[in-house]
């Protein structure tokens, strides 16, 4: 393998494979922030709620037959709806209660999505139907797996365009205001529960094209939401209320991923990223853009 | 009708079990686990003991999570490292098991130790995800070294009590259960001395406790090291029951199982414990049975593990919802009803 | 079946005490029980499923014959949905409520149990007599089957560069060892050996690896489906030349064909016919076709040959008129040679130890949907 000194062309394969998939664990986590900037809810079933829409998408495009884009759409909108219903259900009850009965709620729905799944789809693994193109994309020299080109091509699109809703559209403002300062929020007159459902759906809409990308290559299975302990890193290193943070932690952890499976074996791969985890919990709790949480007595 | 029980010392007052009813009932308990052995059939001795293996972990896990306010999502781990502890010294030494037992609690503990470290630069959502990492990380070590068989496992010779091989569920119920209430009766008194109380107030407000005297982290570490030590026993058990231990054996959902218990029995209670462990074992064999009478198609079979996974779920979100304080509140409430009957407050 | 292998040292603690149970025989016309931890949920139903009907179709076969010497052959299925605890939980309730003299299930902690035991596991570990007196293999072990895999290729192009791709669990692991050392032997080259952890979702870096690498042939263990067909496809379209192989569970031909156009040229080694097979007389196939028209999984196969085997063991112990115990049964099943299964295998079998180590190699056929035989029927020796 290490012929003329260092192999430089494995690497940036493998990096931008990193980096692809680090897209979609930048998406993912993008999902979680929003959730967790306005709710303040740690959402661990963020990676089953990827798993519900990617099923979803299969009911829509393979089971109904409906055409590609056709199921998409269904898929994100019904999304959506589970987060929207998810919220008024199970996180409205839970206002004001410690965050860590919360966080057991979260669980909870975890249980439940895997449960649901699993009743009407079977355990069995499945793969969804092809629509993305299959030829490897050439950059340089490099060879990258078409999937993850253009997974991670909808990734930088779909960020993009929350990123430039969040700054403009009203009501992300009122996301933000909610965030930074519930009461303050409610005495501007913003309706503070209308933008706790508007979080969970949007959310739940972002995870849901997230899922159908992930599914898209790897298939989905009963047991996709483990994709989420990964992104629960994310999180934590980029900061659990930033978005830039989920961003920037995606890329790292997916290139951290991609490294320790290429150069220490496969193994290695959760190993490396949890490792992760603990060094910035050591170092720097709050993540890489994370705002320090002052405890008031 | 009782009001109260009219205490004359503090010996009365601290005292576990405080009325002539309540050790009248507690005798008759004894009396009834002695018994059921001889009466029970496999199964049920099966079934006996595996709830005895969980009421240990979730006693361990109450004593961190529910008095001391430091959710940990790593109990299946330290249950691991006690369990691959027993396993390795029984191969390897042969060492009687109560020695191994108490080894497997003790490495646990050092490992829930190390794990506890970060407590004081993180608190709460984040400590729980750092035991994540000590769950992933603990996984990793399991499957990958040589000393742990790697991913086939070990397999564990059974408990030698004088010469007689406890390879039946009926025998290990002498040890298992003995033990556990062994344990159970420690956590109940632990709750009466300094230590217990210290924990009590980190978990009401940390901050405030610090400023009363407790030195936070020494406590911090102590509650962890406690914690596993139970966890660590209940593996070493949890080892010579199965008689196999295989990476695979510990998975986090195990340790999200024993949270659900706490949390459905009742965080902060010992009773809870008990409870929880109870109930959280028992509902897949209550389901089985549902199942099975209800009037539907043959191949209902094939329903009961997802659903069996979403009443597991459910059952979460909806004691978090409905009845925060867990079974222990109920049971708690009906005895007041049969206190003060014939009044209502 | 990971899993299902280790399951059960309980089974041995457990067992011990139906040892007590299962003294000498009993009065004539008792029924003989099968019992049966099958993962009829859960990430490997797909195979329990098939498992369960296979067993049950020819215990009915059996019992329509007037059973084994007029005694009623009963199956006992519990699910266990493939978690450990399960399982042992439902051998447990089994062997609790009825006295059981085999049972399908696998466990590795098998010593001193009086069960005929055989299991959905392929596992190395287990083809030990010495260590594992009372179980034994329907088919060759992992081992065995990515040596006839190797044989097979040492055949065809001698000195060939040969991956493996495995998952990281105990299934996947299992004959990776020994499988190298083998290689060696035959004159073939181990390019690299890759180990994916599992759940895992994107292997662009995997396949960069094995592009690197360029084996002639990549070989697939410790999979049902994923994520092989994603390897297939980016290898294919990176223009790479390996071929691809699987062993026992990735060889169903449902599942194959699960992979699209992937699927083509796909080889794999086989121990049983596959259900739609016409290419010699086998009068257990075509009444296996009579009983279930539609398609059975290698799972179904699977099962019905262990039942099949079960019985005749069972049937040569009581002619012996010895009594049923696990010493007595797996010394019958040991007596079984050149015994013709109806077709299902395509040799007349002989069980020397644990395993039956014939296969035969397949690869799919995409335009008729079909795997189809590319060898002979192999035997490997131990």
């Amino acid at each position: 393998m290490n012929d003329s000194g260092f192999d430089w062309l494995f690497l940036a394969e493998i990096s931008l494979a990193g980096l692809g998939s680090g897209g979609l664990l930048a998406l993912t986590g993008l999902a979680f922030v929003i959730i967790y900037k306005a709710t303040r809810v740690v959402n661990l079933a963020i990676g089953e709620m990827l798993m519900m829409a990617a099923y979803v998408f299969f009911a829509f495009a393979a089971g109904a037959g409906l055409p590609i884009w056709a199921a998409i759409f269904g898929a994100v909108l019904a999304s959506g709806a589970l987060g929207a219903l998810v919220e008024r259900t199970m996180i409205r009850p839970m206002l004001g209660e410690s965050p860590i009965s919360t966080f057991m709620v979260t669980v909870g729905l975890a249980s439940i999505l895997v449960g649901i799944v699993e009743l009407v789809w079977t355990a069995d693994p499945r793969r969804l139907p092809e629509f993305m193109p299959t030829d490897p994309v050439l950059l340089g020299q490099a060879m990258v797996a078409p999937k993850v080109f253009y997974g991670f091509v909808v990734t930088a699109l779909l960020i993009a365009a929350v990123l430039l809703v969040f700054r403009f559209w009203r009501g992300a403002v009122a996301l933000r205001a909610t965030a930074s300062d519930q009461a303050a929020a409610y005495s501007m007159g913003i309706d503070v529960p209308r933008v706790f459902s508007l979080a969970w759906t949007a959310a739940a809409m972002i995870a849901a094209v997230a899922g159908i990308v992930v599914g898209a290559i790897g298939g989905i299975s009963s047991t996709m939401g483990v994709f989420g302990l990964s992104v629960l890193v994310v999180v934590i290193v980029g900061g659990l209320d930033s978005v830039a943070g989920a961003l920037l932690g995606g890329l790292l952890v997916g290139l951290v991923e991609a490294w320790a499976g290429a150069y220490l074996g496969g193994e290695y791969k959760m190993l490396a990223t949890f490792s992760l985890l603990v060094l910035v919990l050591l170092l720097r709790p709050y993540g890489l853009f994370g705002t320090h949480e002052i405890e008031r007595l | 009708m009782r009001i109260g029980a009219a205490k004359e010392s503090y010996e009365a007052d601290a005292a576990l079990f405080d009325t002539r009813a309540q050790r009248g009932w507690l005798v008759v308990l004894a009396a009834a686990l002695a018994a059921f052995p001889f009466v029970a059939d496999e199964y049920w001795l099966y079934l006996a003991c595996l709830i005895a293996i969980n009421i240990a972990s979730a006693t361990g896990l109450n004593i961190l999570t529910g008095y001391t306010g430091l959710v940990s999502l790593g109990q299946a781990a330290f249950m691991g490292l006690g369990a691959y502890t027993v396993a390795i010294l029984e191969t390897t030494l042969g060492t009687p098991f109560v020695l191994n037992l108490l080894a497997g609690g003790v490495v646990a503990a050092l490992g829930g130790i190390v794990v506890g470290i970060p407590s004081l630069r993180v608190k709460g959502l984040y400590l729980a995800i750092s035991t994540i990492a000590a769950s992933v990380i603990a996984h990793f070590l399991f499957a990958n070294l040589t000393l742990t068989g790697g991913t086939s496992g070990l397999s564990v010779p059974p408990a030698r009590l004088f010469g007689v091989a406890l390879d039946t569920s009926f025998r290990l119920y002498w040890l298992i259960v003995p033990v556990a209430a062994l344990m159970l009766l420690a956590a109940a008194n632990l709750f009466r001395t300094r230590i217990g109380r210290a924990f009590i107030a980190i978990r009401d407000r940390d901050i405030s406790a610090e400023v009363l005297g407790i030195p936070l982290l020494r406590y911090k570490l102590m509650s962890f090291g406690l914690s596993s030590f139970y966890a660590g026993v209940a593996g070493g058990l949890w080892a010579y029951f199965f008689r196999v231990v295989t990476p695979e054996s510990f998975p986090l959902i195990m340790s999200i199982f024993f949270l659900a218990a706490i949390i459905v029995g009742g965080m902060g209670t010992i009773l809870g414990s008990i409870l929880g462990a109870v109930f959280m074992t028992l509902v897949p064999e209550l389901l089985k049975l549902v199942v099975g009478w209800l009037p539907l198609s043959t191949d209902m079979g094939l329903v009961l593990s997802p659903v069996r996974t979403i009443v597991f779920g459910a059952l979460i979100v909806g004691f978090l919802i409905f009845e925060p304080h867990g079974l222990a509140e109920i049971w708690r409430r009906v005895r007041r009803y049969f206190h003060l009957w014939p009044f209502r407050t | 079946m990971s899993i299902q292998r280790r399951t059960l040292m309980s089974l041995a603690a457990a067992a011990t005490a139906t040892a007590f149970a299962t003294g000498p025989a009993h009065a004539q016309g008792e029924d003989i029980v099968l019992g049966g931890s099958i993962p009829m949920t859960g990430v490997f139903a797909f195979a329990g499923i098939g498992i369960n009907a296979g067993i049950s179709d020819y215990v009915k076969i059996v019992n329509d014959a007037g059973g084994i010497k007029g005694r009623k052959l009963r199956y006992v299925p519990e699910d266990t949905g493939y978690k450990v605890d399960a399982s042992v939980a439902a051998f447990k309730k089994i062997t609790g409520a009825n006295k059981v003299n085999l049972y399908y299930g696998d466990s590795t902690g098998f010593a001193k149990t009086q069960i005929l035991m055989a299991g959905a596991s392929f596992a190395t570990e287990i083809n030990n007599p010495q260590k594992y007196p009372y179980q034994f293999l329907v088919g060759p072990d992992y081992t065995e089957m990515v040596v006839i895999l190797l044989k097979h290729i040492a055949a065809t192009k001698p000195g060939a560069k040969v991956a493996f791709v495995y998952s990281d669990s105990e299934f996947g692991r299992d004959p990776i060892d020994e499988s190298r050392a083998e290689a060696k032997k035959l004159g073939l080259t181990v390019a690299t050996e890759i180990m994916t952890p599992p759940g895992s979702v994107d292997v662009s870096g995997e396949v960069i690896k094995l592009r690197r690498a360029d084996p002639d042939f990549t070989i697939f263990h410790g999979y049902v489906l994923a994520p092989i067909p994603e390897f297939v496809t980016q290898m294919k379209k990176l223009g790479m030349k390996s071929q691809f192989m699987g062993t026992f569970w990735t060889m169903d031909n449902s599942m194959v064909m699960k992979m699209g156009e992937a699927a083509e040229g796909f080889m794999g080694v086989m121990p049983f016919r596959y259900h739609y097979e016409t290419d010699a007389k086998a009068p257990m196939l075509d009444k296996i076709r009579q009983m279930r028209p539609e398609y059975q999984s290698n799972a179904y196969m699977q099962g019905f040959l262990t039942a099949m085997l079960m019985t005749e063991a069972t049937k040569r112990t009581l002619d012996a008129g010895k009594p049923l115990n696990g010493k007595n049964l797996k010394a019958a099943l040991n007596s079984i040679a050149n015994f013709d299964t109806g077709g299902i295998i395509g040799t007349p079998i002989t069980i020397k130890g644990n395993s039956i180590p014939v296969g035969r190699i397949y690869r799919a056929d995409t335009k008729t949907q079909k795997m189809v035989p590319a060898s002979d029927w192999i035997t490997v020796g131990k």
